[in-house]
């Protein structure tokens, strides 16, 4: 305690000081735990082993558009011109399908981390005794989750636009060529973030228990594709057509073959041949359905 | 303004558990004693004045504000510091007791400060750098202490506090509630089964049982001294106790102590003399107090 301090207090003079400065308000402790939760999807202020799994994933998942960009400027530079670019497999357009699995494998460690931890050690007692409500505290998690789904997503994607834009003869045709692209990859990031997220969310709220969660997290974005796929070899017909919608991964390959207006390399989705916009439908509609039940889990959880 | 008033308070639980049967207080800040036998209702009365649980009929505010419509409100002033385990292992009690901060309004650079002044008023110095999952019992009781009293509340809401620790550090908690209600001039509500501890640091006292409202009064009240004088005497009680009903006055023996009943001012001259007349060997004469025990008898 400095003096100045020592002389303006004159109830607390044993040592003790009140705290005087500004208190925030809801919105603002909410957007807080918001961030805290984005840096601790990727191990940010957790210790030095709790950012190798996240930052694997992020590494991993743009992996490959740094080295299409990069082949693909030794190829302008080679002066191969467009041809490689059209022949290359790593495009916007295809970039969701390439990445899917990492996305899910994030969400699979770090949403039981996120959503479990808080219930295992008991600390929801004092969240619910502070600013928040439990309303507050469940979106801002399942926010920061989305968010930190987001980046694993569009990261890469970004990383393709500003390639293109650099590689091309004059970065203004480059980004006149890729402006088409933005809004649709924006668009099958933040649906696939939501639902993936979303049902990871749901798992990993009702599942305190981390090693639990994290299979059924995998399970449900690899076990039902599977069910799928059988159920149409089987030639089940209009029901098999109908439960891809029941299928989470699917549902991501579907919105990304309806935005991009493209024949999705997954053949369930060619061979259920539904609208491409069911699929966008789906998505939302499922996501939405995941902010209800993971909502309802903590309105009604024991504090 | 009072701290707590509650009327009519009762919850309900599913399943007809009745913890809590209309309640009625009026409380003043000071060190409140919330002392019942477990499962009395001390934890739930706690969380609904938290705006935590929802009361099933029956109204209460804390510090003006009704628990039931302006719990974000209230919660800016209170502090809890729950019975039950409550702390990640993984995280130093710095970054913790920081968070804490944070989720009660504070911003990024005040929270930080307060967490650092709070974790060494209660005690904790360089272990606070080290993760929580290494920590004795005695340093997490003083994080949860450290927490609930982070955002500098108004009034403290402390669950069993002294739960787990060995005599040295129950003399050491207690004496951090008492510091807390003293020199940091926050109000306390501290719950409690062991009537003991509680007489050493509280000021007030309310007990409770089976969610039923048993007394609450200032703590000399529930200590104040008793219409009964014991005298105790190496030898002789027989004799003493018989003298002394034979001068007229309710006497009666319990082993080497003869409990007087004191109507009027008369036994003391009387078993002074007696004593005397007798030549017993007195060992001491005392007004006995009211133990904290009756009242749960």
């Amino acid at each position: 305690m400095t003096q100045a301090e020592g002389a303006s207090s004159n109830i607390y003079d044993l040592g003790y000081q009140g705290y005087e400065g500004p208190r925030l308000g809801r919105p603002a402790v909410a957007f807080g735990l918001l961030t805290q939760t984005l840096r601790a999807a990727y191990g940010i202020g957790r210790g030095g082993r709790a950012k190798i799994m996240p930052f694997l994933m992020l590494g991993l998942s743009v992996l490959p558009a740094i080295l299409a960009v990069g082949i693909r400027a030794l190829a302008a530079q080679a002066g191969a011109g467009d041809a490689l670019e059209e022949a290359s497999p790593i495009r916007h357009d295809t970039y969701q399908n390439l990445t899917a699995t990492l996305v899910m494998l994030f969400c699979a460690a770090q949403a039981p981390e996120l959503f479990g931890r808080d219930q295992r050690h008991g600390v929801l007692p004092l969240y619910f005794s502070r600013v928040l409500t439990r309303i507050d505290y469940t979106l801002a998690r399942a926010g920061g989750l989305f968010l930190a789904i987001f980046i694993i997503s569009i990261v890469p994607q970004l990383i393709l636009s500003l390639g293109a834009i650099l590689a091309a003869p004059d970065p203004l045709t480059g980004l006149r060529d890729d402006l088409p692209e933005i809004p649709r990859y924006l668009a099958v990031s933040l649906l696939a973030s939501a639902l993936l997220g979303g049902v990871a969310t749901v798992i990993a709220a009702w599942t305190p228990r981390r090693a639990y969660a994290t299979a059924a997290i995998i399970a449900v974005f690899i076990v039902p594709p599977i069910v799928v796929a059988l159920m149409a070899e089987l030639a089940v017909g209009d029901l098999a057509r109908v439960l891809v919608l029941a299928s989470p991964s699917d549902i991501v390959d579907g919105v990304n073959a309806a935005v991009f207006d493209t024949v999705s390399p997954n053949p369930t989705i060619v061979a259920a041949g539904l609208p491409g916009w069911t699929y966008i439908v789906a998505a939302l509609i499922e996501t939405a359905a995941c902010v209800v039940l993971v909502l309802r889990r903590y309105l009604g959880i024991t504090a | 303004m009072p701290l707590v008033v509650t009327s009519a308070l009762t919850k309900r639980y599913p399943g007809g558990v009745v913890a809590l049967d209309s309640l009625d207080l009026a409380l003043e800040p000071g060190i409140i004693g919330l002392v019942g036998a477990n499962g009395a209702g001390k934890s739930t009365l706690l969380r609904i004045l938290l705006g935590l649980l929802p009361p099933t009929s029956g109204e209460a505010t804390v510090l003006g504000h009704d628990v039931r419509t302006a719990g974000t409100t209230l919660r800016r002033f209170v502090g809890y510091m729950p019975e039950s385990d409550c702390l990640p292992p993984d995280t130093t009690a710095t970054d913790f007791v920081g968070q804490m901060a944070r989720l009660s309004g504070l911003p990024a650079a005040g929270a930080r400060e307060r967490a650092a002044e709070v974790l060494r008023h209660v005690g904790l110095y360089e272990e606070r750098y080290r993760p929580i999952g290494g920590y004795s019992t005695g340093m997490k009781q003083r994080v949860k202490l450290a927490q609930a009293l982070v955002h500098d509340p108004r009034l403290l809401l402390l669950d069993e506090p002294t739960n787990g620790l060995d005599p040295a550090g129950r003399d050491e908690m207690l004496a951090l509630v008492r510091r807390t209600g003293t020199e940091f001039g926050i109000a306390v509500i501290v719950a409690s089964h062991l009537l003991g501890e509680i007489e050493r640091v509280c000021d007030f006292l309310v007990a409770i049982d089976a969610g039923k409202l048993i007394h609450a009064a200032p703590l000399h009240e529930f200590t104040e001294r008793t219409g009964t004088l014991a005298v105790e005497v190496e030898e002789g009680a027989v004799a003493l106790a018989a003298a002394l009903v034979a001068a007229g006055i309710t006497a009666t023996v319990d082993g080497r102590t003869v409990l007087v009943e004191l109507e009027d001012e008369r036994p003391w001259d009387l078993v002074r003399d007696t004593v005397a007349d007798l030549e017993l060997p007195l060992v001491r004469i005392e007004q006995r107090r009211r133990g904290l025990e009756e009242l749960f008898r």
